[in-house]
């Protein structure tokens, strides 16, 4: 018996919600960690993530079929059979399938770290304002161009992409959410573990004073080049994840609202520079998101219009109320643990069983 | 007499950017706050004319004062209710950015309410791809818009002009653009100053996007797809300079409607599809190499050195 909202099965329900808020959730952290923990307003997030997923997905497309010898016959991305093709080699091998993944992951990376790098040039230049303007205007411009030229991503007609997750069978959306949460718990983790290492402090101090920062000794120019270009590599991969999931690149799916806009709002209503605040804001943006959007169908006589429009109209008012009455988000930033707080204890119980052992002597003053 | 419809469409493309820049400007240099929700002026400004066009019959030209009048309270009211409580409470100049993005997403989502309900309940346009023309008077096979819109952005900078260099609010105008701070101490309402100019750049943008339906198909979305090309004509035009904004937005509209063309003649007809990509390659071209603008260029001393780098070299 399976459980049904608006008359689709949750178990159909549920892996998908799951892959939008994980890609989000990716995303998202990789925004805070520029945004949230360095103060880069970073207004061209579409960009990696189009990037990622229209550089990664030809990469991909050529790459098999330079591997497996398929002639394609005239165009590249007209060519019907091409991807049919990939997919029987790929179909019963699991090793090969998650190895292209991996190596498509990993060229999308660095597709994005260059990109990032090509972005520190005016992000450490610049004024917030032209900052904004030149990110927005970059963004757009691949945009543009992706969608007019077609031999990188198909232009206007788009790619299909081959499956890498067909080997799973009827499973094969739960194997790609079950990818795409990994890779989110693994940026989840990196960017956490970054922000209580020492170079996360160093990261708010050039956010909070970058002339104090400068003067500590910290090269300021070059942090903020590494953050942009990792922030810029997670996008991406998750443009990759997006792709491969499902199995096609559109390139005006990539548009700012989808991969500027939306990250914006989960992290600031999710809390700059906290993670925790972060997943949550992903998590309940997206699941009332998906819920509305499955509610569309069965309102669809009563409504005479798209319910996915309401929803801009209400985030959009959220956030501006937020800015006014929260501007720190639903979660504040929280002074890091450096340590584990049993490591912490354990230290402190050393100290003073050593303090106990030996009292301090007469006239000086105790640590 | 037949025109080039290429050089008509330049034409009409230019003097409508120019009006959008124009009012990207204003609000820049009062406020100093990118607005990227420009567009949803122009939005507004293609729905209330169809509106009207459809249920009143009444051609954009006669409607545009109503365009103008709600673009024009839109704008203030996004200043009021927003961006000055905002500024207020001390929230920074990314909160106010990303501020603006959120007004142009509720009223991207008002928009396509409203065009959802027109194509469903009163049967007007498509539901899914909301594109409407409307109709242009000719005079001779010319279009009405390639005499107006040129005639109206004529009439405006007159306007302007007079209004910023020969009226007392013209000069607490540009005291206010100088130096707020001072300009309040001597006893100009500055605050004022802001509403009239975001009421002014508004309600230039309605205008803009009322013209807009007779010459390209509006649709919801038309604002939020221009808004590249409406802040790559403040930037050639330098962000502080009205007049300049007159300017980038011919540089604008010559770019994505005649530059293509002529190139096209030269390198084969491919150019002319990338022409919706050469406002964002204006902006950034701009960007990189004359960040304050066209009009703050000194060609003189450009050309002069470039004599005398020659006269070296001989």
């Amino acid at each position: 018996m399976a459980f049904l909202i608006f008359g689709v099965d949750l178990a159909q329900f549920i892996p998908v919600l799951a892959e939008t808020i994980a890609i989000y959730l990716a995303i998202s952290i990789s925004l805070n960690l520029e945004l949230g923990y360095t103060g880069i307003p970073n207004f061209g997030k579409a960009l990696y993530v189009l990037a990622g997923a229209a550089f990664g997905g030809a990469f991909a497309l050529h790459f098999t079929s330079w591997v497996f010898g398929i002639t394609v016959s005239g165009d590249f991305y007209q060519d019907l059979n091409l991807v049919p093709t990939i997919n029987v080699v790929i179909q019963g091998n699991p090793a090969l399938s998650i190895g292209l993944i991996l190596l498509t992951l990993l060229v999308a990376a660095v597709v994005g770290a260059l990109l990032g790098f090509l972005t520190s040039y005016p992000a450490i230049r610049l004024r917030e304002d032209y900052l904004a303007m030149v990110l927005l205007g970059s963004a757009e411009f691949l945009l543009y161009f992706l969608y007019t030229y077609q031999p990188i991503i198909g232009g206007s007609f788009g790619a299909q992409m081959f499956d890498p997750y067909a080997w799973a069978g009827p499973n094969r959306y739960i194997l790609a959410t079950g990818v795409a949460v990994i890779f989110a718990l693994l940026v989840y983790l990196y960017v956490e573990r970054v922000a209580r290492s020492p170079l996360g402090r160093t990261l708010r101090a050039i956010r909070d004073n970058e002339t104090a920062a400068e003067a500590l000794g910290k090269d300021t120019v070059a942090v903020r080049r590494n953050v942009l270009m990792i922030a810029s590599a997670i996008s991406a991969m998750a443009g990759v994840l997006i792709a491969f999931y499902a199995a096609d690149v559109s390139v005006p799916a990539f548009q700012r609202i989808n991969y500027t806009f939306w990250p914006w709002v989960i992290v600031i209503i999710g809390g700059m520079a906290n993670n925790v605040g972060v997943a949550i804001a992903a998590s309940i943006f997206w699941t009332a998101y998906d819920v509305i959007v499955l509610s569309k169908n069965a309102l669809a006589n009563y409504i005479p219009f798209d319910l996915n429009y309401l929803v801009y109209i209400v985030l959009g008012v959220v956030l501006i109320v937020m800015l006014m009455v929260r501007p720190s988000g639903m979660l504040k930033e929280k002074p890091t643990h450096t340590l584990p707080s049993s490591r912490i204890r354990e230290l402190y119980e050393s100290m003073k069983s050593r303090k106990s052992a030996r009292p301090p002597e007469e006239g000086k003053p105790g640590n | 007499m037949a025109l080039d419809q290429v050089l008509v469409s330049t034409v009409i493309f230019a003097s409508l950017y120019s009006l959008m820049s124009i009012g990207l400007t204003l609000t820049y240099m009062t406020t100093k706050v990118p607005n990227f929700a420009h567009g949803t002026f122009i939005t507004l400004g293609i729905y209330m004319g169809y509106t009207a066009f459809h249920f009143w019959g009444l051609s954009p030209y006669i409607s545009s004062p109503f365009s103008f009048l709600l673009g024009g309270a839109v704008a203030v009211g996004m200043y009021l209710l927003v961006l000055r409580p905002l500024s207020a409470r001390g929230v920074s100049l990314v909160g106010l950015m990303i501020a603006t993005f959120a007004v142009d997403t509720i009223f991207l989502g008002i928009v396509n309410v409203y065009a959802g309900i027109l194509a469903n309940t009163y049967h007007v346009g498509n539901s899914l791809t909301i594109i409407y023309f409307i109709a242009d008077f000719t005079i001779d096979g010319i279009k009405g818009l390639f005499v107006a819109a040129p005639a109206f952005l004529a009439a405006l900078a007159v306007g302007l002009y007079l209004l910023l260099m020969r009226t007392k609010f013209g000069v607490a105008m540009r005291a206010a653009v100088e130096n707020a701070d001072l300009a309040g101490i001597l006893g100009i309402n500055v605050q004022r100053v802001y509403v009239v100019s975001w009421f002014l750049a508004g309600g230039l943008g309605g205008v803009a996007g009322s013209f807009l339906p007779m010459i390209a198909a509006g649709s919801p979305s038309t604002g939020s797809q221009l808004i590249v090309a409406i802040f790559a004509g403040s930037i050639v035009g330098g962000l502080n300079s009205i007049f300049g904004a007159i300017v980038g937005g011919s540089v604008v509209g010559i770019a994505g409607g005649l530059l293509p063309t002529e190139l096209a003649m030269v390198f084969g007809s491919w150019v002319t599809s990338y022409s919706s990509v050469m406002p964002v390659l204006v902006m950034v071209v701009a960007l990189l190499f004359v960040p304050k603008g066209l009009t703050t260029v000194n060609w003189r001393r450009l050309l002069r050195t470039e004599k005398k780098v020659e006269r070296a070299s001989v």
